[in-house]
């Protein structure tokens, strides 16, 4: 478990720290996953520098489905789109959504864990019963009636802090289904952390429940929340890709998924066009693996669960 | 029932052996050629603190070491044969038939998801060759010998108090009538009262049954109950060796004096426990010479720089340059 | 021990009623008249009083709670879904009951292989961890893990039905297959073949995931070495103390994956145009036809409850701690 610190002094900290990453990046799986993340990011971060600006089928150069050549590395689509320039702009697609609905399914998992765990009494049952819901109803379910349903009430016009509506809903759906683990590991956490001393002591020291809930007991869920977030992502992307591929993306905003749903319409698999739907789906395979891999090490650097013999 | 009368010899024979630990390409070595017999139903307490090898000792025994252990000198005869202790599949005839164990914590040492009357009666079949129903049978009346009445059989470990457990552990490592048994601390999670009890139980029931005990503990006075002798570990060594009377009444090692004079003694209304100055020793970069010597309150110029050998002093055996009879002036002839 | 099934029941009750109040809401909410919605929509051509009398049979001028949830409640539960969108005026509960069989088939076989070909390759490599076997298997599995099952069946027809022509990657009967006959067996197990590999591999990865980080565990404890001691063989020992043991986690954790389940067979479903659920799924998606939308979800929360429910009483017949 962690180390029950109180408040590091700097260098504390930044010894804490350097022991963390030696571990962690010990882990052979940790370094090949944070390989193809940065070179995946870095991908997904300037996709107009790399490849030019998204293709459509007005502007598409190609032949109809051609097999990777010099001038496409790897090959066209059924309208002679470059796949290639569909992937890279799809990685910056499909990392946002995947990366923001994360963000949502922590923070509402880390609010509702910690003020369960925190309060206790009612509040913990009713909040954990809703959590139970979600523990047991599958992100995956959920989307597939929530997002056609809220699409349909929202309209499907215009764009939302620069998404599609869909894409903008389905990161929010993923984000506000997905929570449930977290707010239990995140319970039991706070749990086990209310009884300890330094949060007596600031609760004598006449700190409100609220900064005693982000000041000392927060930094000591980072652990968690860490190792939990890295598996949130892989299974946010695999919602996502689900979702996309069932047609609920949108075709102006491709992800990979949205890649895989065109090609499978367009009748890539029978006309043996493996480039097509191959790209995507590799990158979809790298990118998840690589969370997977890097929440594995983290869990076994926070949590040494198993004994010393190998 | 095996007759032992008829075996002249010891039971079990403990020849220089050392046990090393691999540790993310370290070496330690745990125990360093330890020697020592045991006769048929004699009972011995190997006593010393915390890391000290009691259990590394006890498990090359029964042939139970963990796969990063390496033995890298000695052996052990048990009955005059030499016994396969590294090699698995060659010791499991010998085990539970002739050595069986008793672990300290029997909610960890007990299957969670079987009923004890099963976890008893399973060597009686696999070993004894007995049916389902002699093998419960069987089972049953061990329950009964260790004082548990025969139908709570068919409770979980997890539904029987800790004291309980150890009973059934106990009946357990009756179950296919070895020579000998090896209590690994197996009261060591109880209460004093519950302590006693199945401290009482064991010596009672092996002393019937003629069966060898090697008890380990770090508690000298739980030796004094049940033991005939007593073996005092240090550092992967043994320091001294001796029955129980001769070593209370006249401990020779320093080390053994200072831990008898650390057991509390209400009768002579000495309150204040004396813990014994000093860390234990490090095994990767084990002290030179005698490895008490940073600890001893006797240690000479010769203690840092020459390992004294155990040698035969009275009716034991001591290691310490305290305690040195002359024809054994040169030094570890079998080092 | 009734005390634990009273509890595992009432959360299985509340999370129903949850699934069921969200059924019921999301299909007050969608803009236009329900009565309309349950006749088939505006794109159908129904008279206004088609509409009233739809609207009075499902009591619609009546007031949202608790009347209408309570109309609601009783017509669900006597399997009255209401009526498609696309299929002009057919029940839903029928056209869902028609494509059932084929996902039941398709998923049923597909999670019998991938339970005994993942548990029992999970276990093995859980038990002799860092062995050849152990690392060729987590490799494996944890890319199959990562892996949409959906586009593991379009890799298979790529390979199997374009490239070599070995097997059918479309539907499920060649068209033109006599009705009745051997051959017609044959052909629905040969078009079978590919979607459930598909299904299968994507879940095995899972198993043998779960169940490997399960026997490393178990390895470890202390009853392990007692059984050991006890002159046990390694195959005594697994089979005897660490199977068991090691199956507790593995229960509790397939149920919380239940939901690649549901979208594997979803999605691979779309992929082979597999005559079921899946199929029916993505019709009523690009349909926007919402009353069907509404009864897959109502069968998937009530399945997914009760595979739950199950696999908690499961845990109690293995698990003998947590029956008082
Ligand atoms: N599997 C192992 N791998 C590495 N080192 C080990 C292993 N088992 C024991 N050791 C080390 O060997 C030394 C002796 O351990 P052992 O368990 O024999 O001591 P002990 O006398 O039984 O102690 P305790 O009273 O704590 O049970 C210790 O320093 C211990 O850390
Ligand atoms: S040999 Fe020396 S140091 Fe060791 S116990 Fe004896 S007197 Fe002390
Ligand atoms: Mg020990």
């Amino acid at each position: 478990m962690s180390k029950s610190t109180i408040r590091y002094s700097g260098r504390t900290r930044a010894r804490a720290i350097k022991t963390f990453l030696g571990q962690f990046l010990g882990y052979g799986g940790a370094q090949l996953g944070l390989l193809c993340l940065v070179f995946f990011l870095v991908t997904a971060a300037m996709p107009n520098i790399l490849v030019g600006p998204l293709q459509t089928a007005i502007n598409a150069t190609g032949d109809f489905l051609a097999p990777p050549s010099g001038q496409h590395l790897l090959g066209t689509d059924e309208v002679g789109r470059d796949v290639l320039n569909l992937v890279v702009h799809g990685a910056r697609i499909s990392l946002t959504i995947a990366l923001l609905a994360t963000v949502i399914s922590l923070v509402v998992g880390t609010t509702v864990g910690m003020t369960a765990g925190y309060f206790g009494r009612w509040v913990d049952v009713w909040l954990m019963r809703l959590t139970d819901f979600f523990f047991v109803m599958p992100s995956f379910v959920l989307a597939l009636v929530i997002t056609p349903v809220v699409l349909e009430v929202m309209g499907r016009g215009r764009e939302i802090l620069g998404f599609r509506p869909s894409l903008f809903v389905i990161l929010v759906v993923i984000g506000m289904t997905s929570w449930a683990f977290v707010a239990r590991v995140v319970r039991s956490q706070t749990l086990s952390l209310k009884e300890r001393t330094f949060v007596d002591r600031a609760r004598v020291a006449g700190s409100s429940n609220f900064s005693i809930m982000v000041r000392h007991i927060l930094p000591n869920l980072v652990p968690q929340i860490a190792a939990n977030g890295a598996l949130v992502v892989a299974g946010a992307i695999y919602v996502e890709t689900s979702l996309s591929f069932l047609g609920l993306g949108d075709p102006l905003q491709p992800s990979w998924g949205t890649l895989l749903s065109l090609a499978q319409r367009a009748g890539a698999a029978s006309a043996g066009a493996w480039w097509y739907l191959g790209a995507p789906g590799v990158c979809v395979l790298t990118v998840s693996l690589s969370f997977v891999l890097i929440g594995n090490a983290l869990d076994d650097t926070f949590n040494p669960r198993r004994r010393v013999i190998p | 029932m095996i007759d032992s009368s008829q075996h002249k010899g010891s039971l079990l024979e403990v020849d220089g052996l050392s046990v090393d630990y691999g540790l993310k390409g370290v070496s330690s070595r745990a125990i360093d050629r330890i020697s020592f017999e045991l006769r048929a139903g004699e009972a011995v307490g190997l006593v010393g603190e915390s890391g000290s090898g009691k259990t590394t000792t006890a498990m090359a025994i029964a042939g139970l070491l963990s796969p990063n252990a390496r033995i890298s000198s000695g052996e052990v005869r048990y009955r005059g044969n030499r016994l396969p202790i590294d090699h698995d599949a060659a010791m499991r005839p010998h085990r539970w038939s002739e050595t069986s164990v008793v672990f300290q914590g029997a909610m960890n040492a007990l299957n969670p998801v079987h009923r004890i009357v099963k976890q008893i009666a399973e060597p009686c079949m696999l070993k004894l060759g007995m049916s389902r129903g002699e093998a419960n049978a069987r089972a049953k009346e061990l329950l009964e010998l260790v004082g548990i009445p025969a139908d709570r059989g068919a409770a979980y470990p997890h539904e029987l108090s800790g004291g309980m457990r150890q009973r059934v552990m106990i009946a357990m490592a009756l179950a296919c009538r070895p020579s000998l048994i090896i209590g690994d601390e197996p009261t060591t999670a109880l209460d004093v009262i519950t302590q006693a009890q199945i401290l009482k139980l064991l010596g009672e029931l092996r002393s019937r049954l003629n069966i060898a005990l090697i008890l380990i503990t770090h508690d000298l006075s739980v030796v004094a109950e049940c033991c005939d002798r007593v073996m005092i570990m240090y550092s992967g060594r043994i320091v001294e060796d001796g029955t129980v009377a001769e070593i209370f009444a006249q401990p020779k090692h320093p080390y053994t004096r200072l831990l008898i004079e650390s057991i509390p003694n209400p009768a002579s209304g000495k309150k204040i426990i004396r813990p014994i100055p000093g860390d234990p020793p490090n095994l990767v970069n084990r002290p030179s010479g005698c490895a008490f010597h940073p600890r001893c309150p006797s240690a000479m110029g010769i203690c840092a720089t020459e390992l004294p050998s155990l040698d035969k002093f009275g009716q034991g055996r001591v290691a310490c340059h305290l305690h040195r009879s002359s024809q054994h002036d040169k030094v570890a002839a079998h080092a | 021990m009734s005390r634990r099934i009273g509890r595992i029941l009432l959360r299985a009750v509340i999370t129903l009623v949850m699934v069921a109040i969200l059924n019921f809401g999301l299909f007050r909410v969608i803009p236009g008249d329900p009565a309309s919605l349950l006749l088939g929509g505006a794109r159908t051509s129904v008279t206004d009083e088609q509409i009233e009398a739809q609207r009075q049979n499902w009591g619609l001028d009546r007031p949202l709670f608790p009347d209408q949830a309570l109309d609601y409640l009783s017509a669900t539960l006597q399997g009255d879904l209401g009526y498609s969108f696309k299929f002009r005026g057919r029940h839903v509960a029928d056209l869902i009951l028609e494509r059932l069989p084929a996902t039941i088939v398709l998923v049923g076989l597909a999670q019998f292989i991938a339970i005994l070909c993942g548990v029992m390759l999970g276990v093995y490599a859980g038990w002799r961890r860092g062995g050849a076997v152990d690392h060729a298997a987590t490799g494996v599995s944890l890319a199959l893990y990562s892996t949409p099952s959906f586009w593991l069946g379009m890799l298979l027809v790529v390979i199997f039905s374009t490239a070599l022509g070995w097997l059918p990657g479309y539907g499920a009967y060649s068209p033109g297959a006599n009705v009745g006959s051997l051959d017609l067996a044959l052909d629905y197990l040969r078009h079978l073949a590919l979607p459930v590999t598909a299904v299968a591999l994507g879940l095995i990865g899972q198993y043998v995931v779960v169940a490997r980080a399960a026997m490393s565990d178990v390895v470890t404890e202390d009853y392990m070495v007692t059984a050991r001691a006890k002159g046990l063989t390694g195959g005594q020992m697994l089979m005897r103390h660490a199977f068991r043991n090691a199956m507790l986690p593995v229960v509790t954790l397939i149920t919380l994956n239940l939901g690649y389940v549901v979208a594997g067979a979803i999605t691979v479903e779309a992929v082979f145009a597999w005559p079921g659920i899946g199929g029916l799924t993505v019709e009523a998606l690009n349909a926007r036809d919402y009353p069907v939308l509404q009864g897959i979800f109502l069968l998937l929360g009530v399945s997914i409850v009760m595979a739950n429910l199950i696999a908690d009483l499961a845990y109690g017949l293995l698990d003998p701690r947590v029956r008082q």
